[in-house]
């Protein structure tokens, strides 16, 4: 073939031979530059069919434009011959560069995002690589990365081609298989047609092996290798492999593409994410000035221990965590923390064996998502926001409005709703975040509006019983369902009200203040609005009035007892102009019928002059037995209430403005406390403050 | 000539605790200066500005006694020995 002329191409030299043809070196007599030309072998097209398939298959890859993507000039077939005419790519595959032992870090996140970037490009024009390994990844001198050979790999004739290389899935000795059955993705395997996230799988194969200089599956047959890789996990990478990186690759590595990333992008802001924090973790000059975490100085600490009981109040100035233990009468108060900023949003992860108290913070500074795993005595200060809108969006975070854990047998899951309205998630424990797409995509988005407070995505409400379903509530968009963990979203509005707007029963783009949920109940739901009480059985399908006897149906908060799915506690204001507690009366509405009636919760509360608004977030409950329930005011009132609402106690005042009240119950950091949600305190104990509380309240009901 | 930038109490964490930070080259531009200044100290980066590249709503920037904001913004040019200072505005409540 040397010398000879293939259409205007003089072929120079050979480069390489696979299983699906020889390269060669050779000179465009046309443009007058150097190719790579594939000359493809006529088994790896049987048929006329084939042959096509090829073509095809070429010159769709050949529209891809991108840095990081060798570029198809030209599919042209000469005296029989079919050859593909590529930018001829000078450097070293990522295989070879990474040898038995791997590559440093910092080169595996440079080359991943790369290679995550051209593959975002490709699928975004719906084009599937199908045999992403490291043997087709091409890294220059200048640490361009270039992945070749896309499109190429697909199905022709019943045989899986691919780039150098052919393979068949089979039982035979796998030293005569080539790599690619190492990369290939589960679903394959299971003869399921591939898709974007099996090339999603095959990237984090090629970063472990980077990161580790050795495949994560192997078998000594293909029977075995095959085996391995629907079943077996892979071995953890530790030091110097950084947390985060091993994070992104396990992700990939999810045996399911429903759990994987969903979309390139994602693993590139990913990666990007982590190459940040290892650039900071070098610099040990970083460290030393105590930037990626945050001592308080001069503040008072909460001297938390294995049992007690905590709340967590976000204020519009700081943070402040209160302690107790279970008994929940005296409080010792820790903050403020973060002094002068907004903290609108917390929460208590203890999954895992994790003592990790969230906070987002929001100052002129910026918004930065916090945690704190020592009950608030120092706090994560990253450099770098982990929350933050990809460029393409044009958007720029302006408040964290709601942190909500994942499913207990999803401990590295978070969610983060956010101010512009998006959801924001982690597969990792929080250590990268990415914006769920579905919801920003939608096509509603540009006609939702801000409410008072901003255009925010305020809560989210997972089903228990069905890990794809989950809800979000944006002020004024209206209620979105996913049914699919996230990827589609539809409006759930029918029969909620918007009472600022000409058509009082739109589709979307109500003002929806709160919704919340029990878990024995999942396809029930309560939702505070924006004048109007509702309650729907039907997963949000309908919603059905329930503000039956209530003084106002305006409102923000909502909360479910926790055990008893029937209980539910508002805490009605007078109206969207004076939102302030009717009559100058702070009263917590309860219903015991799952909205049929209502009854006024007073005892304890001031009832004179008492101009309060308590906001969406800023009312709770605790896990106990029975029940405490917990608000705060816009005043800096906090208030309790360790029978269920029958009588309260003022806890603390003179706070600033309260935007989020939390409870946690601090369990021992033990395999024990992963699994298992906020302990109530021993029997004994819970069963002689039973007493004492029943006694009270049947007193409290003779006095009525 | 150097460029000096006056650090606000808030960012000199990222700073390693210096009130100032001067330049070593002479960037034409506050955009510039800016892009030194991150490279320096990456942490105040996302103090300063959005993910998307605009300086924060509630921050001003000033060269010399010039708010940047009426003056070309990011591309408002720096003369020889300027001072730039990064501000947070009077607001909030």
């Amino acid at each position: 073939m040397i010398g000879q002329v293939l259409g205007h191409y003089r072929v120079t030299a050979k480069i390489g031979e696979g299983g699906m043809g020889v390269v060669y070196r050779a000179f465009d007599e046309t443009l007058h530059r150097d190719v790579a030309l594939k000359v493809v072998k006529k088994d790896a097209r049987p048929d006329a069919q084939a042959n096509q398939n090829l073509l095809h298959e070429a010159r769709a890859s050949s529209s891809l434009s991108h840095p990081n993507i060798c570029t198809i000039y030209e599919v042209a077939e000469t005296e029989g011959e079919l050859y593909i005419v590529m930018e001829l790519v000078e450097g070293k595959t990522l295989r070879a560069m990474t040898g038995t032992v791997g590559l440093p870090p910092e080169s595996v996140l440079r080359y991943g995002t790369q290679i995550a970037a051209a593959l975002a490009r490709a699928h975004d024009k719906g084009i599937v690589h199908r045999d992403l390994k490291s043997a087709n990844i091409v890294v220059n001198s200048s640490g361009l990365v270039k992945v070749l050979d896309f499109g190429l790999a697909k199905r022709a004739g019943g045989a899986i081609l691919e780039g150098p290389t052919q393979s068949f899935v089979s039982t035979q000795d796998v030293s005569t298989i080539s790599g690619t059955l190492h990369y290939m993705a589960p679903e394959i395997l299971r003869g399921e047609p591939a898709d974007n996230r099996s090339d999603l799988w095959a990237l984090g194969i090629v970063l472990y092996e980077a990161a580790a200089g050795q495949l994560p599956f192997v078998g000594r047959t293909g029977f075995e290798l095959s085996s391995s890789i629907m079943r077996e996990i892979p071995k953890p990478l530790g030091p110097p492999v950084p947390p985060g990186l091993w994070a992104v690759i396990q992700r990939c590595l999810s045996k399911e593409p429903a759990d994987r990333y969903q979309r390139a992008s994602e693993i590139q802001a990913a990666l990007e994410a982590v190459q940040w924090g290892a650039v900071v973790s070098a610099n040990p000059g970083a460290d030393q000035g105590g930037v990626r975490t945050m001592v308080l100085h001069g503040v008072k600490h909460a001297r938390v221990k294995r049992g007690d009981f905590l709340l967590l109040v976000g204020t519009t100035k700081g943070a402040f965590i209160l302690r107790s233990t279970a008994q929940r009468s005296r409080w010792e108060v820790g903050g403020p923390y973060f002094h002068g900023h907004s903290v609108y949003a917390m929460a208590y992860d203890c999954r895992a064996g994790r003592r990790r108290i969230w906070a987002s913070t929001q100052n002129y500074w910026g918004t930065l998502l916090r945690f704190s795993d020592d009950f608030g005595k120092s706090w994560t200060n990253p450099q770098e926001s982990p929350i933050r809108f990809p460029s393409d969006t044009g958007v720029s975070l302006k408040n964290i409005w709601q942190i909500t854990l994942g499913r207990s047998e999803e401990p590295d899951v978070l969610y983060c709703g956010v101010e512009p309205a998006a959801l924001f998630e982690s597969r990792d424990a929080g250590e990268t975040w990415s914006l769920v797409r579905g919801l920003f995509d939608h096509p509603h988005r540009p006609r939702w509006m801000p409410g008072n407070g901003g255009l925010a995505l305020h809560t989210i409400v997972l089903d228990p019983s069905d890990n794809q379903r989950m809800y979000i509530a944006i002020s004024s968009g209206g209620v979105y369902r996913t049914n699919d963990g996230g990827q589609t979203w539809t409006a759930q509005n029918r029969g909620i009200r918007a009472m600022f707007l000409p058509n009082k029963n739109p589709e979307f783009g109500q003002c929806i203040h709160k919704i919340a949920m029990h878990p024995a109940h999942p396809e029930r739901l309560f939702l505070q609005n924006h004048w109007g009480l509702y309650r729907s059985d039907d997963y949000g399908e309908n919603w059905k009035d329930i503000a039956n006897g209530v003084p106002s149906d305006f409102g923000f908060a909502i909360v479910v007892h926790p055990r008893n799915p029937e209980w539910v506690y508002i805490i009605p204001v007078e109206s969207d102009e004076f939102r302030c507690s009717c009559d100058g009366r702070l009263r917590v509405y309860r219903t015991r019928n799952g909205g049929a009636s209502w009854e006024p919760l007073a005892r304890g509360l001031p009832q004179k002059l008492a101009y309060e608004t308590v906001l969406r977030d800023a009312l709770t409950t605790d896990s106990f037995d029975p029940a405490g329930i917990y608000f705060g005011t816009r005043s800096g009132q906090l208030f309790g209430s360790r029978d269920e609402g029958r009588t309260w106690q003022k806890i603390l005042d003179g706070l600033p403005s309260i935007a989020c009240v939390r409870t946690a119950c601090v369990v021992e950091a033990s395999s024990d406390a992963a699994a298992t949600p906020p302990q109530a305190p021993p029997m004994d104990f819970s069963r002689g403050k039973s007493r004492t509380s029943r006694s009270k309240s049947r007193q409290t009901t003779k006095r009525r | 000539m150097p460029v000096t930038f006056h650090i606000p109490g808030a960012l000199r964490q990222f700073t390693d605790g210096r009130r100032t930070v001067q330049l070593e080259n002479s960037p034409k531009l506050v955009a510039e200066a800016l892009s030194a200044l991150y490279t320096l100290h990456p942490g105040v980066r996302d103090r300063i500005i959005t993910e998307q590249g605009q300086i924060r709503d509630h921050i001003n920037i000033f060269v010399g006694d010039e708010n940047i904001r009426y003056t070309g913004g990011l591309a408002t040019p720096i003369p020889p020995n300027s001072e730039i200072s990064i501000v947070p505005a009077v607001s909030g409540g």
